[in-house]
């Protein structure tokens, strides 16, 4: 009860400052709506006269949002499925097999973790471009995956190493393989971790700058950011149409937060401690 | 969890017919003879991708270093430490090392900053902390591009909200050109990118203080210990942990900084805004040196590797 009390001055304090912190999408939002000559009065608390809906279809056709926002969801899915399918295997080997050169691929996986992708980029281009991968959404989705491997095996292996190794053992006793207690045994109780690496690999996916920037070369494959970016370019004497194609970059994933907020949180906050 | 109890739950329906492994030590099956053979199938996935699009770039970035390649997919010549020596002759590499350490700096106090303080007001409440916790995380779920047209916009000297919001405040003296000014452009830019980070430090954070024992505080209570000695003998003590991980994470997210910068002001004016990321792209992409840019991405990574190894010492060391 006491907590409630004294909970109205901390809000009080919070209010500005979550006003300063959301300033930015309210005035992109507000101004999205305005007319060009609305925009040119440089006028941040004046609203627009008339709600010009007509910014979103232009920006949304102009910029070719619909490809954009397919090409960013193709990507996702693909990375998405891809680091479950590699990182799952590899993370309950890496935390209750015990194999010769086990320690020696622990630290390999600890190098891509720590070295930052910008400084692999020149080798990694030219093996997507004698791969033939250069410029698809294939190219992109084995980089992405690649670069994500070594978060993904770690978050796995950290939460099979928490289930007692007994559970193996009796699998063992009885018959089963590796791949059935991962299925079988393991899979069911992974929920939480399967849940984490989700949704880090999904939103730093869908996030994606540098990766696209290199290997995604034409419009008709790009993903939402790059595309947004190439638009706001060629567009930037354009305010309205850059402020309404900025609202379709964001929003999309806003709202989506906004309807999953606590499974979204748990995910991301115990993902990157156990990771 | 005792054995007897797991290998009921494991083995539930399916009866006690085959237990071809029963009498076996624990070691001798996890070991197993089929060890290495299952770890070897299981692993093979991951290996293989992160083999091909993760080792191999390694050493090759490795080998480029000691080479004159200008091209991609060109013959390169050895040329032993000569890349070495030109890196050391160049200014820009210089400026671009000395901002990179300076971005991490700012975005270590400005991001880490903000949500550790925000961390510790929101955590004390109750019915609204769901609320704050998603309005304040809201900037994170932004991809740092779409963050740099935005805040492109809002230092628009012209049209931006910040300018024009200074001007209707009365501080119309204040305006700046906030990416022109060349002893501003890295700090400006850098404001963008710590407005994307600080949510999931915040929430690193929460989860820190939530971890702590509450009977501290009840402790601390019971010895009349005032709010701010709680902060400095309870709360900041039971933070630490949570407080080297954030830090090694926000001077790694700083490392990798990328988009912002290229999005905003591609590393100018007159390289103000360099990264070390943002010359490698240069590098490769637009000038071709890729013997020089190997050599960059090379200290790239011995920063990264720097960093990460500290912070655990440390980290393990607090553990103790």
């Amino acid at each position: 009860m006491t907590m409630h009390k004294r909970e109205w001055p901390t809000v009080v304090a919070l209010a500005p400052v979550l006003l300063l912190v959301l300033a930015p999408f309210a005035w992109l939002i507000v101004s999205s709506l305005k007319s060009e000559i609305e925009i040119g009065q440089a006028d941040p608390l004046s609203l627009p006269a008339n709600l010009m809906w007509r910014n979103y279809q232009d920006a949304w056709q102009i910029g070719g949002f619909s490809e954009l926002i397919g090409n960013s969801f193709l990507n996702l899915a693909g990375v998405v499925a891809l680091t479950l399918l590699t990182c799952t295997p590899a993370g309950y080997a890496l935390s209750k097999i015990r194999f010769p050169g086990r320690e020696w691929l622990f630290y390999a996986f600890i190098l891509g973790l720590t070295i930052p992708i910008q400084a692999i980029v020149i080798p990694l281009y030219e093996v997507l471009t004698a791969l033939g991968l250069v410029n698809s959404l294939s190219g992109i989705v084995l980089a992405q995956v690649s670069n994500g491997i070594p978060f993904g095996i770690f978050l796995m292996r950290s939460f099979f190493t928490n289930v007692p190794d007994e559970l193996v053992e009796a699998a063992k006793v009885d018959g089963a393989t590796h791949l059935q207690i991962l299925t079988k045994v393991f899979l069911p109780i992974s929920t939480p971790a399967v849940q984490a690496l989700i949704i880090i690999s999904a939103l730093s996916t869908w996030n994606d700058f540098f990766l696209p920037l290199v290997v995604l070369i034409s419009p008709q494959v790009q993903t939402l950011p790059l595309g947004l970016v190439r638009f706001a370019g060629t567009y930037s004497s354009e305010y309205r149409l850059v402020f309404s194609g900025t609202v379709i970059s964001f929003l999309p994933i806003i709202l989506l937060y906004i309807l999953t907020q606590r499974r979204f949180t748990e995910g991301l906050t115990q993902g990157a401690i156990k990771g | 969890m005792n054995m007897a109890k797991t290998e009921s739950m494991v083995g539930a329906g399916r009866g006690n017919a085959a237990r071809p492994l029963a009498g076996r030590s624990r070691e001798d099956i996890l070991v197993g003879a089929d060890g290495a053979g299952s770890a070897l199938f299981l692993m093979a996935p991951a290996l293989a991708v992160y083999a091909v699009f993760t080792l191999f770039p390694i050493a090759v970035t490795f080998w480029l270093s000691f080479t004159d390649s200008n091209g991609f997919n060109t013959d390169a010549g050895f040329v032993g430490l000569e890349n070495y020596r030109k890196a050391a002759a160049d200014p820009i590499l210089w400026q671009s090392l000395w901002q990179t350490l300076l971005w991490l700096v700012y975005h270590v106090v400005l991001a880490g900053g903000l949500g550790l303080g925000l961390a510790l007001a929101i955590a004390r409440l109750r019915r609204s902390q769901v609320f704050f916790r998603t309005a304040f995380f809201l900037p994170h779920l932004v991809s740092l591009a779409v963050v740099g047209v935005i805040w492109a916009n809002i230092y628009d000297p012209f049209f931006g909200l910040l300018n024009t919001s200074l001007a209707a405040i009365g501080l119309g003296g204040w305006t700046q050109g906030w990416l022109s000014d060349p002893s501003l452009v890295l700090f400006s830019v850098n404001v963008a990118s710590s407005w994307q980070g600080f949510g999931l430090y915040m929430l690193l954070f929460i989860a820190g203080l939530q971890d702590i024992d509450p009977s501290l505080y009840d402790a601390a209570e019971v010895d009349g210990a005032s709010a701010f000695q709680k902060l400095v003998y309870v709360t900041l003590p039971g933070l630490r942990e949570v407080m080297t991980f954030v830090m090694s994470l926000a001077m790694i997210n700083g490392l990798k900084g990328f988009a912002t910068v290229f999005v905003m002001t591609n590393g100018g004016p007159f390289y103000q805004s360099e990264l070390i990321t943002t010359y490698i792209y240069r590098l490769a992409f637009q000038s071709q040196d890729h013997g020089l840019a190997a050599v960059l991405c090379i200290l790239l990574s011995v920063l990264a590797i720097t960093i990460t190894v500290v912070f655990n010492k440390w980290r393990a060391r607090l553990r103790r």
